[in-house]
């Protein structure tokens, strides 16, 4: 008994000291010294798949930026921390780098119900944020004018998703699946009913179902769907990142041979690991991010991302993460000071700023937090990637 | 109650407001809330506690109180222009009530504890593993039906807009009640009845103990505290959804509990002391640190080993506990206290 005290003292102090001890401070002259930008990323947990990647593309836009010189002469910092795929850690580590670590401002996450735990404390602060990766469109209403997002809306990338499938893919009537449980998929699906709707009138969709979240075993919802006497022109299958091979592989199994369409969610290698080389599945997504298909930016980017970590980017998270450092380094730059109130309104004015995951447009008012922004379309051919277009919707759904 | 166990008591409470108050005047909003953290999740676990330490019956599905509780917190403190606006089908009298902080967790206690009043005489007739699976059925079923009933909770849809009521004192306020409601039980007739019930039923019974009464009894009191632990959290955290309440914060209390002690009111708060304040130190190494000369790198992911490390040996070392089912209370303290205040004036 004595022992196990005496560890647990031990160890208590070691763990003190260490904490007390970590970390350099800057020497430096005032007008020198770094900027310092908070980065709070699911590095681990359930969505460490998608959040270390994120990470890795803000590492990436701060290297570019110190070897060019840093923003205003002022080398840049990125001081990250963990997220833990958990709303209570992520706003200890919040508070953590506004109140001790004294940041100008902050980027990260790619969950919106994360951000949501993030947001309030940089609001808190006055300072600027920018997600980089949370997709609801109604984040910045919840949390405030400190808030912006990297990526597109959920609205926008179903609103594409329902256009393409209508206008390019001719499909006239749609199926629809979506997982149960977390709000990213429940309000995927109903942007898209929405907008296809409109598009192919109030019968156009043919079915919807669902799965809960944690059972991506759907031969009830294929049988259903067979059982249908009109089968659907294109399946619109909302699911999360670790569902949607699984889910694709089981309807392509079942015989269903019509375009799949799927959200962001897509967008990880998972997804030709377990359903295979599966062909006509499309998805939208931030960019595609790949040698010799897409955009220029987003080879460029491509070739830098396997230049610094050895291997190819593993979806297109890391275009946002690096698109929202600079984000703010543009706004920092275009104001010339790192005064929150003053970034903030320069975000604000940013426009068709080129963006390795599109262009991006601010504007001042709640809504145009979230940019208008074009969506990759991306096309799973024979387990092969390809960028099928650059979309920017004509109309979305309301958040 | 005799005198000296009241001055303990009130010792031992001067000490602790003492120390919040310093936080709150001096240590910022970082301290503030680590210390929020730390005091509810002491909640949740000296009420498991109450349940699962005095009665033995291992409860798995604690958290669908503490679910209960903060959707029955929230929806009755959100203003109603946010109701009207993202929850239109909310029924008449929520839709147009919004409470102030007290009575909402009062009513975000009482809910669950209804629940627990309905549920626990089918589940409580259970025995030893039996009941630690019905209670986890009973965590499944609360998590199912608030996915499900979106008029009133939205569903799988994050619960948000809730308004950051919970501060330091609320959480102390209501941690000391929980205490002082535990360690009243355990010292009384019921306590012991219920420790009878837990070490030997057969026993118990041949002497007269109703061993559902004292399983009941706990079981709802402790659902009463659990919903309000989860309002507290709601209030903190802001956001939420069903998928907020289950297993990894079912398990994160369970070893709380464990390692201060079962059967242990102080040992319950012990537990949660130290490895919630072990998991934050450990989070703050992870960015990397330096001893010395030697800089270790950044290695995330730390503070979930370290505590799951951390628990392990406790097992090892210590599987009743740290306290097993001792306190080290108010009386404690406070004779420490006598004692070398004593030895000072023989001294002078």
């Amino acid at each position: 008994m004595r022992r196990l005290w005496l560890l647990l003292i031990v160890l208590l102090v070691l763990t003190l000291l260490a904490g007390a001890c970590g970390g350099a401070k800057s020497t430096q002259s005032p007008a020198k010294a770094p900027i310092r930008i908070g980065g709070v990323f699911d590095l681990t947990g359930d969505l460490a798949s998608i959040g270390g990647p994120n990470a890795n593309g803000a590492m990436l836009a701060v290297e570019e930026l110190n070897a060019k010189g840093g923003i205003l002469g002022r080398p840049v910092e990125l001081v990250l921390r963990d997220s833990k795929t958990d709303p209570v850690a992520t706003g200890t580590a919040g508070t953590e780098l506004v109140e001790k670590e004294k940041v100008v401002a902050m980027v990260g996450l790619v969950d919106s119900d994360l951000a949501l735990a993030l947001g309030p404390v940089c609001e808190k602060a006055g300072i600027p944020y920018v997600s980089s990766g949370a997709t609801s469109p109604k984040l910045p209403s919840q949390i405030g004018r400190t808030f912006f997002m990297a990526a597109f809306g959920d609205n926008t990338q179903a609103a594409a998703a329902a256009e393409y499938a209508y206008k390019e893919l001719g499909a006239r009537t749609a199926y629809v699946l979506w997982e149960k449980g977390i709000e990213y998929t429940t309000i995927l699906a109903q942007y898209f009913q929405e907008r296809f709707r409109e598009l192919a009138g109030p019968d156009s969709i043919l079915l919807v179902d669902f799965y809960m979240q944690g059972d991506p075993n759907v031969p009830g919802q294929v049988a259903k769907l067979k059982s249908l006497a009109k089968q659907p022109d294109v399946l619109f299958l909302a699911s999360e990142p670790d569902d949607s091979g699984p889910v694709v592989k089981q309807f392509r199994e079942a015989g269903f041979s019509q375009p799949i369409f799927g959200g962001d969610a897509y967008d990880t290698p998972l997804l030709v690991e377990v359903a295979g080389p599966v062909t006509d599945v499309y998805y939208t997504a931030p960019a595609l991010l790949a040698e010799n298909a897409g955009t220029e930016l987003g080879k460029a980017f491509y070739r830098k991302y396997v230049a610094k970590f050895g291997h190819p980017p593993e979806n297109a998270f890391p275009a946002l993460g690096y698109d929202a450092v600079m984000v703010l380094a543009r706004a920092m730059e275009d104001a010339g000071t790192t005064e929150p109130k003053a970034v903030i309104a320069a975000i604000e004015k940013i426009k068709d700023m080129p963006g390795v995951a599109g262009n991006l447009t601010f504007g001042p008012s709640l809504e145009e937090h979230t940019p208008k922004k074009q969506v990759a379309i991306i096309r799973v051919v024979n387990g092969k990637l390809t960028l099928a277009a650059m979309y920017a919707p004509e109309k979305v759904p309301a958040p | 109650m005799n005198r000296r166990s009241l001055l303990s008591a009130l010792f031992l409470l001067t000490i602790a407001a003492l120390i919040l108050l310093v936080v709150h005047l001096f240590a910022g909003a970082y301290w503030t809330r680590i210390a929020i953290v730390i005091g509810i999740y002491s909640l949740l676990a000296v009420s498991l506690g109450l349940s699962s330490g005095f009665t033995g019956v291992f409860s798995l599905g604690h958290t669908a109180f503490m679910a209960l509780g903060a959707y029955t917190g929230a929806l009755l403190t959100l203003p109603v222009q946010v109701k009207q606006s993202t929850m239109q089908q909310l029924p008449g009298f929520l839709a147009t009530t919004q409470l102030h902080f007290l009575p909402a967790t009062l009513l975000a206690g009482v809910l669950p504890a209804l629940v627990a009043l309905a549920v626990g005489p089918a589940i409580l007739r259970l025995s030893g593993h039996f009941v630690s699976v019905a209670t986890l059925g009973l965590l499944l079923i609360t998590r199912e039906i608030l996915l499900n009933a979106e008029s009133l909770t939205r569903g799988a849809r994050t619960f948000t807009g809730v308004l950051p009521l919970t501060n330091l004192w609320w959480v102390f306020l209501w941690g000391a009640i929980a205490v002082y409601v535990s360690w009243r039980i355990k010292r009384s007739a019921i306590g012991r009845e219920m420790f009878a019930s837990r070490e030997d039923p057969l026993a118990a019974q041949a002497l007269g103990v109703s061993i559902l009464r004292a399983r009941l009894l706990a079981f709802v009191i402790s659902a009463f505290f659990t919903g309000i632990a989860g309002c507290l959290y709601a209030h903190f955290i802001l956001a939420f959804s069903a998928r907020t309440f289950y297993l990894p914060v079912t398990f994160e209390v369970i070893s709380m509990l464990v390692v201060g002690g079962m059967g242990s009111v102080s040992g319950a708060v012990l537990g949660a002391v130290i490895l919630s304040g072990f998991k934050e130190a450990v989070r703050v190494l992870e960015p990397g640190f330096a001893i010395g000369p030697i800089r270790v790198p950044p290695i995330y992911g730390l503070a979930q080993i370290a505590m799951a490390f951390l628990f392990i040996l406790f097992m090892m070392l210590r599987p009743k506990g740290l306290l097993g089912d001792r306190e080290i209370g108010g009386l404690f303290w406070w004779d420490w206290f006598r004692r070398r205040s004593a030895s000072l004036v023989e001294r002078s």
